[in-house]
């Protein structure tokens, strides 16, 4: 399902979090959020799933107007995963909380199993939340939200405070939300994890946006490096391998960086 | 004496069956820097809780050992501040500008005003806020906020900072930014950090602890704890990432190269050069 900013404007008392901006991402396809902290990302999130409504412009999730739909009509469209799992958790174990969502707008459940598997919290089905680690929290907040079976599917900073296991199993999830053809936008500041996923980008800064269009464009182009600046960001570590090393392609991985080098690519990955 | 010691210490919450610590041996030297790393429920959140001495507020089913804190003179504790990895739970909803906030703790601590406004504005000067001073702390994003809490830690100048992934939800340039405070403030007091950034680590460590459910399995600098064990339980840096998936495809020859990681940007770049 498309997604659709026209000329959105968004303020919290005096201060305008975005400010007219417009853009389209398309659907099917893998979007990174990223920009400066207090950049404009999780209020863009917020408006495209209707908690939030824009203070002027229009926002449009496939042919719906979010503006003239309740936000529980939108909750079956698009579904968010917060950035403090604390303030999406309540339920008194895991497997209720993630099939809460479901349960509520009686969507179709047939991605709880693969959803329980990819994110290893099979174990975990029976304990409160609320006694488990952050990290584990921050699981089941993403497979809540997952679990929702929706056509959009945001994610905010899934991968803050993380550690690489649980990081490795994020991604699996992204390629299985991938293959099932999600559009799919996650904000972070995590480009050397994340960019191997990332169809495309859009970068904000001070509420307005950078650039909006394919990953590979953009690193490709001269404008990157200033952009890049510009949104508080730092050059990828494996980009900036691929560049050293001119590599034919830019690489946004350890093993599409390794793999290309020794001419394995397609290969399975070594343990 | 060391500033902090754990002997043989064990801790377990009330509400969960498996010990969060576990006959945990560790010593912290004054103006020592020392990230704690491991996989998600090691135990590094509540290391820090106990090197902060707020383990006391949480029902315990068991603790056992012992963990001592160095007294000054005057028989206080040492003065301590701490980022909790939950920051949100710290702004104070006391103060409605971000410069009162960071004011805040060093108001607590009966400093003079004058002293008080210095220090507010070099820690917001440190952790690049000085632009949100007016604004209302409630009202900042996620990042923004984690920097007040940081802030208000910094301005307290405490004898131990302890910071539980203090970087979470910061974006990359603040990231360098404060990896460059912390090496500045390295020597100057006693560090903790719970962190799994590699980069960070390589920036100010100067010894890193890895703990795996609760008990910990490494304790020294990077390069020299590094092994195929301790891999599965850190991040390493992107480069020496790429070495490393290079080796175990069999194809890096260079027998000097073969033993050690590579934790240096250049030589691994020069490793993965002689692969094309």
């Amino acid at each position: 399902m498309r997604i659709e900013f026209q000329q959105v404007t968004h303020s919290f008392g005096s201060t305008n979090a975005l400010e007219s901006i417009s853009c389209r991402l398309a659907s099917g396809r893998t979007t990174l959020l990223v920009g400066h902290n207090g950049s404009g990302k999780s209020t863009f999130l917020k408006l495209m799933n209707g908690i939030l409504k824009p203070s002027s412009g229009r926002i449009w999730l496939g042919e719906v107007m979010t503006s003239e739909y309740r936000l529980s009509q939108i909750a079956s469209m698009c579904a968010l995963s917060f950035q403090n799992p604390d303030d999406q958790i309540f339920a008194s174990n895991v497997e209720k909380e993630i099939r809460f969502g479901i349960s509520n707008t009686g969507r179709d459940g047939s991605l709880f199993l693969p959803l329980v598997e990819t994110l290893h919290l099979k174990d975990a089905l029976s304990q409160n939340p609320f006694e488990m680690n952050y990290a584990m929290r921050r699981l089941v907040s993403i497979a809540g939200t997952a679990a929702m079976n929706t056509p959009i599917i945001a994610f905010d900073e899934p991968t803050a405070g993380l550690s690489m296991r649980e990081k490795n199993y994020f991604g699996q999830l992204v390629s299985l939300l991938k293959e099932l053809g999600k559009t799919i936008v996650i904000v972070t500041h995590d480009l050397d994890f994340m960019l191997q996923w990332a169809d495309d980008l859009l970068m904000l800064s001070r509420g307005q946006i950078q650039y909006c269009g394919s990953r590979d464009a953009f690193f490709g182009s001269a404008r990157a490096r200033p952009v890049i600046r510009n949104c508080g960001l730092r050059i990828p570590n494996y980009l900036r391998l691929s560049r050293a090393l001119g590599t034919a392609q830019p690489c946004f991985s350890a093993s599409e960086l390794v793999d290309g080098l020794i001419g394995k690519k397609g290969e399975p990955a070594p343990p | 004496m060391a500033l902090i010691s754990f002997e043989n210490f064990s801790f377990c919450y009330s509400a969960t069956a498996v010990p969060a610590l576990q006959n945990l041996d560790l010593q912290i030297e004054r103006k020592e820097t020392v990230v704690v790393s491991g996989l998600s429920g090691s135990g590094k959140s509540t290391l820090c809780l106990a090197a902060a001495d707020l383990l006391g507020s949480f029902p315990a089913a068991a603790a056992t050992g012992r963990l001592h804190r160095q007294s000054d003179p005057s028989g206080g504790g040492p003065r301590t501040a701490i980022v909790m990895q939950n920051f949100y739970a710290q702004i104070s909803y006391l103060r409605t500008t971000v410069f009162e906030e960071v004011a805040f703790g060093c108001e607590n601590l009966g400093m003079e005003r004058e002293e008080i406004i210095r220090r507010a504005g070099e820690a917001m000067t440190a952790t690049r806020i000085s632009h949100l001073a007016d604004r209302n702390p409630l009202e900042l994003s996620g990042g923004e906020k984690q920097k007040v809490v940081l802030a208000s830690a910094l301005a307290q100048r405490p004898e131990i900072l302890i910071l539980d992934e203090p970087l979470s939800q910061l974006d990359p340039e603040s990231v360098h930014y404060l990896s460059e405070v912390l090496a500045h403030l390295r020597g100057k007091m006693s560090i903790i950090i719970a962190e799994n950034d590699p980069y960070l680590t390589l920036s100010v460590a100067d010894r890193i602890i890895i703990l795996a459910d609760g008990t910990k399995i490494a304790d020294g600098k990077l390069e020299e704890i590094l092994s195929e064990e301790a891999e599965t339980h850190i991040d390493l840096p992107a480069w020496t990432k790429c070495v490393q998936r290079a080796r175990r495809h069999g194809i890096i020859r260079d027998s000097t190269v073969k033993e050690s990681y590579i934790l240096n940007y250049k030589q691994a770049l020069e490793t993965l050069m002689s692969l094309k």
